[in-house]
């Protein structure tokens, strides 16, 4: 309960709110998301106090989450794939002149599945905590091996791009000094690789850059439609749409939290599960309007997203294990206050980790609040002409890389980040789990050597706990669910946008 | 409502095939063996990292074998994949369109705009290269006319100079022509 006294400072409100709002901003605006958001604020907040700046970026990693349903509603292209079920009955809805009713159940779901997801977050972070200290360094390896594989083969749609963008991101956390022998590896001579990688300058980089200069390879041009939204407080959900909606938003809590718990792709997964989830239990004649603008369609997989969001925290506060690409900035942040998450956060910084819960009980809160009066506001963001858009990410980009040490050295190694992150966008390589790779392979690499020092090279001891034996089938499990689950939601996502009748069988 | 007609050429606005140009394959081949030759490199150099004669066992360089073999053998699946035609699908966004081509100009003219930003800031100053940045990249994305886009990239870099600079403390050159005026210093 201290976190609530300590966020409830007006200060702490404010920072609260500015997060919040600068996420709901980039969470509306297509280019930018909040791990890059994120990324850039890091160089620019080291003059603020901890709790501070994590209270920003908490902020900031739940607004991107409301903001992303505003533009897949209302922005009229088709959308990221990711999002795409979602996207697709909000768009349809909001084309039937039901937008409204799409924005709201998607923000009130966010929100009633935001703040259940993080009761839950505030039960069981100290549980699972307590249990974590009793976990030996073969444990820590195998559960990074577990983050690197479901992290590498389910973040986008090609197993082999997967792995190939998360070796790419080990080999760039390999460059600089070994910790533990003090030796250089890959710095070719270069002083300014001696201290490795700055991850700021590889998550703007291919974030922001790569996404700028993909987005001019192929810009879509002519005017930026948007569709319109009735005014007013009473069309927005009819008793019939509180109706249909609760009971999605309840279910999508269930099914996003666990999910975002483990390592299985974040909120994607769990947003896809939700959707095929309402749409079994639709019955009959509701199902027909699947495709076609149905509202549990949104309700649910809205719902889940934010509840994977706080899912997505339990691993990270507790074991310092990020799942996603967001997760593994902000721990970067976390290690840049030199704080370590851990089973012993809980221990050592309590009032950091409780101000943190807090602030995710009162950013929803202020979610709601931005996020349905002001959609008029979040619609005018929206149609900033793309040209400045991308013109101010790449200011900005460069902004926070140069910031790191004021040297234009990081800005040039941030243009040829940039360039491969185009490239891999150009040919289907996610590039989210190069980033968590750069930033795991380093500490997987410590718990491996200093595993194989006690056991003084004894390979077999990296198998013999039975929480490292249990990780490593899972391993096996969770890849064959997680490849599943993706021809799936193939196959769904091609079956709903052909608008078809779904058939008995639906194949690959 | 004759949805289901014979007729699987014609694509959806949705899901539309987007038109493959003839020379993807080469760049997606290049890459693949742009992942296989990094891996080789990285497994030739681990073999030169310095070993300490004090660690007994896993030292410096078996990670980077680790990742070297990871990155061969990665990029010779991904070679195979793209030459037996299983070719990456180009990613989505809202502001992308897949069915026009890669239009490289664009592209290299955006990195110039970056590198000339870089080089320029330690000589006219940071507000002043935000702006040529800035103004440059709009111009090439389509902003029109030129002279709006430069003056909203001053405006924002003297705004970011004056809040990150004065304000926050960001130690960012103000330049020679802006040298003594309040507000400014980083």
């Amino acid at each position: 309960m201290d976190g609530f006294t300590t966020v409830l400072h007006p200060v702490y409100l404010l920072y609260a709110l500015f997060g919040v709002f600068i996420g709901t901003a980039v969470g509306v605006l297509p280019g930018i998301g909040p791990a890059m958001t994120i990324a850039l604020l890091l160089p620019l907040t080291y003059s603020m106090e901890p709790t501070a700046a994590i209270i920003v970026f908490a902020g900031i990693y739940y607004g991107g989450m409301y903001g992303g349903s505003t533009t897949s509603i209302l922005l009229n292209t088709p959308g990221e794939s990711a999002s795409i079920v979602t996207a697709l009955e909000g768009n349809k809805m909001a084309r039937a002149g039901r937008g409204a009713a799409a924005l709201a159940t998607a923000a009130i779901g966010s929100f009633v599945a935001g703040s259940l997801a993080t009761v839950a977050l505030t039960f069981v972070a100290p549980f699972v905590a307590r249990m974590a200290v009793q976990l030996g360094e073969p444990d820590y390896f195998a559960l990074m091996v577990v983050a690197f594989i479901t992290v590498g083969a389910l973040l986008g749609s090609s197993v082999p791009r997967g792995l190939a963008s998360l070796s790419l991101g080990l080999f760039l956390g390999l460059v600089g000094t070994d910790t533990l022998t003090g030796q250089q590896r890959f710095t070719f001579g270069v002083p300014n690789l001696a201290d490795g990688i700055d991850v700021v300058v590889v998550a703007v980089g291919l974030f922001a850059v790569g996404e700028a200069l993909y987005v001019g390879s192929r810009m879509r041009h002519g005017p930026i439609e948007v569709i319109p939204v009735e005014k007013g407080w009473r069309g927005w959900m009819r008793r019939d749409d509180w109706r249909r909606s609760w009971k999605p938003w309840l279910r999508g809590a269930g099914i996003g939290f666990p999910v975002g718990t483990i390592p299985a792709g974040g909120a994607d997964v769990a947003t896809f599960l939700s959707y095929a989830a309402e749409r079994r239990l639709a019955g009959k004649e509701r199902r027909k309007q699947f495709g076609k603008g149905a509202i549990e369609g949104v309700a649910g997989p809205e719902a889940a997203n934010n509840a994977a969001a706080s899912g997505v925290l339990v691993p990270l506060l507790t074991l310092g294990l990020p799942t996603t690409a967001t997760a593994a900035i902000i721990l970067v942040a976390f290690q840049s206050y030199a704080i370590q998450p851990g089973p012993l956060l809980m221990v050592n910084e309590p009032a950091l980790v409780w101000a943190l819960v807090a602030s995710l009980y009162i950013g929803n809160v202020m979610l709601l609040v931005l996020n349905l009066p002001l959609v008029g506001m979040w619609v005018k963001v929206l149609q900033i002409p793309r040209h400045y858009l991308y013109a101010g990410i790449l200011l900005f980009g460069a902004l926070g890389s140069y910031a790191l040490n004021f040297s234009p050295v990081d800005v040039l190694l941030l243009v040829l980040v940039g360039l491969a992150g185009f490239m891999m966008r150009r040919y289907g390589y996610p590039v989210a789990p190069m980033v968590v790779g750069m930033i795991l392979g380093p500490m997987a690499e410590d718990r491996l050597r200093r595993s194989l020092a006690i056991s003084q090279g004894d390979l077999s001891y990296l198998v013999t706990s039975p929480f490292a034996a249990i990780a490593y089938a899972a391993i096996a499990v969770v890849l064959v669910a997680g490849i599943w689950l993706r021809r799936r939601e193939r196959a769904l996502e091609k079956v709903v946008a052909d608008g078809e009748r779904p058939r008995a069988g639906v194949q690959a | 409502m004759r949805s289901d007609v014979k007729a699987p050429e014609v694509p959806t606005t949705a899901d539309a095939a987007p038109a493959r140009p003839p020379g993807r394959r080469w760049g997606e081949l290049v890459l693949a063996v742009a992942v296989t030759v990094l891996g080789a490199y990285v497994l030739v150099t681990a073999g030169g990292i310095v070993v300490p004669g004090s660690t007994n066992t896993l030292g410096p360089r078996a990670f980077p074998y680790l990742v070297g073999a990871m990155l061969v053998g990665i990029g010779v699946v991904l070679a195979v994949l793209v030459l037996r035609g299983r070719r990456g699908e180009a990613e989505e966004g809202e502001d992308v369109d897949l069915t026009v081509r890669t239009d490289w100009l664009t592209v290299a003219l955006l990195v110039a705009a970056l590198v000339v930003h870089v080089f320029a800031i330690n000589v006219i100053g940071w507000p002043f290269a935000a702006a040529l940045l800035f103004a440059a990249a709009a111009v090439v994305l389509g902003a029109r006319p030129w002279w709006r886009a430069a003056l909203i990239g001053l405006v924002l870099g003297l705004v970011v100079q004056v809040i990150f600079g004065g304000l926050l403390g960001l130690s960012l050159p103000a330049g020679p022509l802006l040298e003594g005026v309040p507000f400014l210093r980083g």
